[in-house]
């Protein structure tokens, strides 16, 4: 297997942002067809290395450790871009979703690359809890970029200013309608993953319980998790709300748990807590 | 040429001004010739009111007094009731020919605000029917707005502006509505007034798949009409409110003196359907909703001004067209201006004709009297030789007066042709 590392995919995407920012000024078909085709190199190099540490570690990329978790979910976003980009060639979402994905692969050289014990013990309930906390936080973070687009076509439709060339966005119809969808599948799925970290807890008998309840990581998540499950909550008891109100509150909401989750994971990194997602950072394997 | 046109647009004047200047409804335009007649007696006038300019076209004959711009402005501000100082420094004024180069840039759509745009055309068509109808046109105002439409003519087929999405009802829902709503096929379309505009936009919002339209007017007839022609169904006048409060998107164009809904009433009428998108095109001169309601949270209010950014590109990027269509325009600018001209040497000219003709054809009677053995084969062929050398006679002389009309009335050229040719009266 090819030796990719995390600066090859990296600088793909560094380069397709910056195609993108190109575009800004200089709207044309080649541009952003070469903007495409380093989004999808960096994507095959983000696969290789994925897979790559996954044999060295002889875990799925999901149970190797928060650094691999965080590649992940990078990989799901630029995968889920690139989809998008292929459907409708027209649409800017690149320029949100390139800085995202930028720090999603940086942050995740600074969290921990050693795998847990636990998790490795018990492959099933981990894999319950990683997949389905991955898959919650892609729902929160497309959430967060929808309410980012929104947004800012609701700003350019307010100040009645033309359709950019250079930047398109989807409807707003649209846009709420996939943010409403996000959120209300991101809410279920991180239920399950934090329900099913907390069982991984019970069932794990040497894990203190007092030091899971003390762990940042899981006291930040729950926290936010509360703060997403009200919005949960509001947008299905609320029959009609004002699509602006919806897209502040899920930015908020879905910017303050994307923060907790990657910032809290870098301190517990950085500080070497002791807990469930208290592994040391392995500085042998970051060089990499 | 006594010609006056006396005016103000979207591009000299705000529409605040324009539209308290404008004559919203054909009971106004009537009093307006009422009174244009009384005070400018033998004098032919159209009046050109849309929601992005307000004209007045006054024609007088050569030898009467020519009419002078603050007497038309005294004319507005007395007739609308606006005080002079507020609006004459916005009014252009054109005189002759710089004055049907004005009309043919305005119909050819060089001065709207949405390059290229059709309405323009049947407006102006509308007004110069509409003073037909009250009998204020007369020999130059008949000839100036039959050369403007055969110069939008001209301008449409010679040159690529009507092309593409030009017009504000297009772009409104092109660039703006398509913007908000994702689909159109379950929106429901309130339609307030019934004017031209308001159909156009119609048609493109059928075009993207509306199906429930509703169309409320003053006039019943006029409402069950539109909404005849357009699937849609009519409502009376005292419904406003209620399908206000649950219409998608609003277009109005109702040609009320002051605005119809502000804010409060908006956000009253919306409690009906709270949180729920509505997209606003008021193309109202005056204007039916104030700017206030635009600030509301998923309101979307546009104005005929909102759309000037997106003209102003399209104008940019046509601007090849602009160039091609003003050089149709100077062309026949000059043509009607010559051919105008020529008209006041008309007399001369067919008389000329005449009077030659006629002693050719003395000449060839006497002629076939004392040839009878000509057949009509040789007759014919003898005919339309002397014919011809008439006509080049003629010619030089005939040239010469047109190539003088191109700059004025030749009053020289038509005595000395007069006195050569034995013209007098």
């Amino acid at each position: 297997m090819l030796k990719t590392t995390v600066i090859c995919f990296l600088a793909s995407y560094g380069c397709a942002f910056a195609c993108e920012l190109v575009q800004l000024r200089w709207r044309n078909a080649l541009g952003r067809i070469i903007a495409l085709l380093f989004g999808a190199a960096g994507l095959v190099a983000h696969t290789f290395y994925l897979l790559r540490r996954s044999g060295q570690m002889d875990l799925p990329p999901l149970l190797s450790s928060a650094h691999d978790w965080l590649l992940v979910l990078a990989w799901i976003v630029v995968l889920v871009y690139l989809f998008v980009s292929l459907a409708d060639a027209e649409l800017s979402t690149g320029l949100v979703i390139w800085p995202i994905v930028l720090t999603l692969v940086i942050a995740a050289q600074f969290v921990t690359t050693s795998p847990s014990d636990e998790l490795n013990h018990h492959r099933g309930w981990g894999m319950l809890h990683a997949s389905m906390l991955v898959l919650g936080t892609f729902g929160v973070l497309q959430g967060f970029v929808l309410s980012l687009l929104y947004l800012w076509q609701y700003r350019r439709l307010k100040h009645r200013q033309m359709n950019n060339q250079a930047v398109r966005l989807p409807s707003l119809e649209r846009i709420e309608r996939f943010n409403r969808w996000s959120i209300l599948t991101a809410v279920p799925l991180l239920t399950i993953g934090i329900v099913s970290g907390f069982g991984l807890s019970i069932i794990v008998k040497k894990v203190d319980l007092r030091m899971t309840w003390t762990d940042p990581v899981v006291i930040g998540g729950a926290l936010t998790w509360t703060l997403m499950g009200v919005l949960f909550v509001w947008l299905l008891t609320q029959k009609r709300q004002p699509g602006k109100q919806i897209a502040l509150l899920t930015a908020w909401s879905c910017g303050f748990l994307l923060v907790t989750l990657i910032g809290l994971q870098m301190l517990v990194a950085a500080v070497g807590t002791q807990g469930v997602h208290g592994a040391p950072v392995d500085r042998e394997q970051k060089q990499e | 040429m006594n010609l006056l046109a006396l005016y103000c647009t979207h591009q000299t004047t705000p529409l605040a001004i324009r539209e308290r200047l404008a004559f919203a409804s054909r009971e106004q335009l009537a009093a307006a010739y009422s009174m244009l007649q009384e005070r400018f007696p033998e004098t032919e006038s159209v009046v050109l009111s849309t929601c992005n300019r307000v004209e007045l076209y006054l024609a007088r004959p050569s030898d009467a007094e020519p009419l002078t711009p603050p007497q038309l402005a005294q004319f507005l501000s007395e007739f609308h009731g606006v005080p002079l100082d507020e609006f004459v420094g916005e009014m252009r004024a054109a005189t002759g020919s710089e004055a049907v180069r004005h009309l043919f840039e305005v119909i050819s759509s060089l001065d709207s605000m949405v390059l290229g745009e059709p309405q323009i055309v049947n407006q102006v068509r509308e007004a110069y029917r509409v003073a037909e109808e009250q009998g204020t046109c007369g020999p130059i105002t008949h000839a100036l707005f039959q050369g403007a439409i055969r110069t939008s003519g001209r301008v449409r087929t010679d040159t690529r502006l009507a092309e593409g999405k030009v017009s504000i009802a297009s772009v409104a829902v092109g660039d703006f509505a398509k913007s908000i709503f994702d689909h159109f096929d379950d929106k429901l379309v309130l339609v307030i007034g019934a004017g031209e505009m308001a159909e156009e936009t119609l048609r493109y919002l059928k075009d993207e798949g509306v199906q429930e339209i509703v169309v409320i007017n003053r006039n019943p007839e006029r409402a069950e009409r539109v909404a005849a022609e357009w699937g849609g169904r009519a409502a009376p006048w005292s419904e406003l409110n209620k399908w206000l409060g649950v219409a998608d998107v609003i277009v109005s164009t109702t040609g009320a003196d002051k605005p119809i809904v502000d804010a409060e009433l908006f956000k009253k009428v919306r409690l009906a359907s709270p949180g729920r998108t509505a997209f606003i095109l008021d193309l109202g001169a005056p204007r039916d909703f104030t700017t206030s309601v635009g600030e509301l949270d998923s309101v979307f209010l546009y104005d005929i001004d909102s759309l000037k950014q997106t003209c102003e590109k399209n104008r940019k990027a046509r601007i090849r067209e602009i160039d091609k269509a003003c050089r149709v325009i100077e062309d026949e600018t000059a043509k009607f201006m010559a051919e105008f001209y020529r008209r006041a040497g008309g007399e001369v000219v067919s008389r000329l004709m005449q009077d030659w003709h006629g002693v050719s054809k003395d000449e060839l009677d006497r002629l076939f009297n004392k040839l009878p053995h000509l057949n009509e084969k040789d007759r014919d062929q003898i005919e339309r030789t002397v014919e011809r050398i008439v006509n080049k006679l003629l010619h030089p002389p005939l040239e010469a007066l047109k190539d003088e009309a191109r700059d004025g009335t030749p009053h020289g050229l038509i005595n000395a042709l007069k006195r050569l040719f034995g013209l007098n009266d």
